[in-house]
């Protein structure tokens, strides 16, 4: 199974708890996915989830001006996004449970 | 080889690919774009096609990402809505196969069906003959049963074809004529119980209170005893003169009564009069021949009947009151 599907399903839950962690900016965010290990998360997915994200009213965003280097909007969570990534995380618990059950007889090898 | 795109450039194509979109998403999504594209081509080493691929596709994903969207933009809402039912549906499906009684009742429904298909042209050809035919669950004449064995035959011509060829227009059709069909089924249900009260009231005459509904099964009883093929009695004077109106019971105070509707006579009920008494003999008798629109018979030695009667009442169009317009109901209409 591609990987990649399975991101799609949760790369919500990726992008807010990487922004409970602190706030980013977008090309942060994808850096930060991919260094926690979703290489193959896609820098316009990213970008898209966050401006969903915001529409939604779950983010805050504010500009940071930079020295070197275009301005930066940073993007974190609010009580919206934080009671959001609170449902999400445990729906995501639960799912996982599920399915690290189903497998627990199936050798990977 | 081209030059590199300039992240300007590339925001230009992804902008132009996403062209489709509503002019206020298309902006709240693409905002700030371009400094997300300047600090991604801020990393060293690759172009930004190299990095993020084709604009069209980077498009592609970011409207994957920002709501999944159809390209097409515009029917979002309606098919949005329809997958949202069907999956509800699905689920709702998927939750009661934990009982058995359902899993079996969705086991063999598709093998119903076919008789589906033949109910439905059935309750279609009469909701169709109701207004010019004898209201009834079965068609009145040879016209009738034509025409309802057609319908019946194109009712199951379309469950055939619908299955093979699902063409959307032909769903629609379907979706329509199953709901139409499932209306009028339902409607004849529950018509039932009101026709026969009705003829209850209409066959114990000017007395519905005295003898309850549950006379008519011992209507049926006196009918069977009096013998299979009596529908009328002529009771005579011991000198032989014809006598009217003589009223019969039994032992036990019944009225005794006959079913001339089962031999194809029905009781003449005259316009300007009460309905005759069911058991006063002879009844006044006639076969069956005219709808049952016309449930009275004009009073033949009577020509002058009063205005007031007319032969065919409940036929005779009413103007309905909600018609009218009022002048109450415009401006309010208007204010929505």
């Amino acid at each position: 199974m591609d990987s990649s599907q399975l991101l799609k399903g949760v790369l919500d839950l990726a992008v807010l708890a990487v922004l409970a962690e602190r706030d980013s900016y977008g090309y942060d965010v994808v850096r930060r996915l991919r260094e926690a290990g979703l290489e193959d998360v896609g820098d316009a997915s990213v970008y898209g989830t966050l401006r969903r994200l915001f529409k939604a009213g779950a983010l805050t965003s504010y500009v940071v001006a930079s020295d070197e280097g275009p301005h930066r909007k940073y993007y974190g969570l609010n009580d919206v996004g934080r009671s959001l990534l609170q449902t999400s995380a445990k729906t995501w618990t639960s799912f996982a449970a599920t399915m690290n059950d189903l497998l627990k007889e199936v050798d990977p090898g | 080889m081209n030059p590199p795109m300039t992240p300007q450039d590339y925001a230009t194509a992804v902008r132009e690919a996403l062209a489709d979109l509503p002019a206020r998403d298309r902006d709240a999504l693409l905002e700030d774009l371009d400094e997300h594209l300047a600090e991604v081509a801020a990393e060293p080493g690759m172009s930004l096609e190299e990095r993020l691929g084709s604009p069209e596709a980077y498009a592609a994903e970011l409207r994957a990402a920002y709501g999944g969207r159809p390209s097409d933009g515009g029917s979002s809402l309606g098919g949005r809505l329809r997958e949202s039912m069907s999956r509800a549906v699905r689920r709702v499906h998927t939750r009661l196969l934990v009982l058995p009684p359902y899993r079996q009742a969705a086991a063999f429904a598709p093998e119903l069906r076919p008789a589906w298909w033949v109910l439905r042209g059935y309750a279609i050809a009469l909701g169709v003959l109701a207004p010019i035919s004898a209201p009834g669950l079965i068609p009145g004449d040879l016209p009738a049963w034509v025409f309802t064995l057609a319908v019946i035959w194109g009712s199951v011509w379309l469950g055939r074809r619908g299955r093979a060829r699902p063409s959307r227009s032909g769903r629609v059709l379907l979706l329509g004529v199953n709901l139409l069909a499932a209306v009028l089924v339902i409607t004849a249900m529950a018509d039932v119980p009101s026709t026969s009260s009705r003829s209850v009231a209409f066959d114990y005459g000017p007395q519905p209170e005295v003898y309850a509904p549950s006379m008519r099964v011992e209507r049926v009883n006196r009918v069977a005893s009096l013998g299979g093929d009596v529908y009328n009695i002529f009771p005579y004077a011991e000198d032989g003169t014809p006598l009217r109106n003589v009223r019969l019971y039994d032992q036990d105070g019944n009225p005794i009564m006959v079913s001339p509707e089962m031999f194809g006579q029905t009781i003449d009920v005259p316009c300007d009069g009460e309905p005759p008494i069911r058991h006063a003999y002879p009844l006044p008798l006639r076969p069956v021949e005219y709808r049952a629109g016309a449930t009275c018979a004009p009073a033949a030695p009577a020509p002058t009947s009063s205005p007031a009667s007319s032969p065919t009442p409940s036929a005779a169009p009413s103007p309905s009151p909600s018609a009218e317009p009022s002048p109450s109901v415009t401006p309010s209409r208007r204010h929505r």
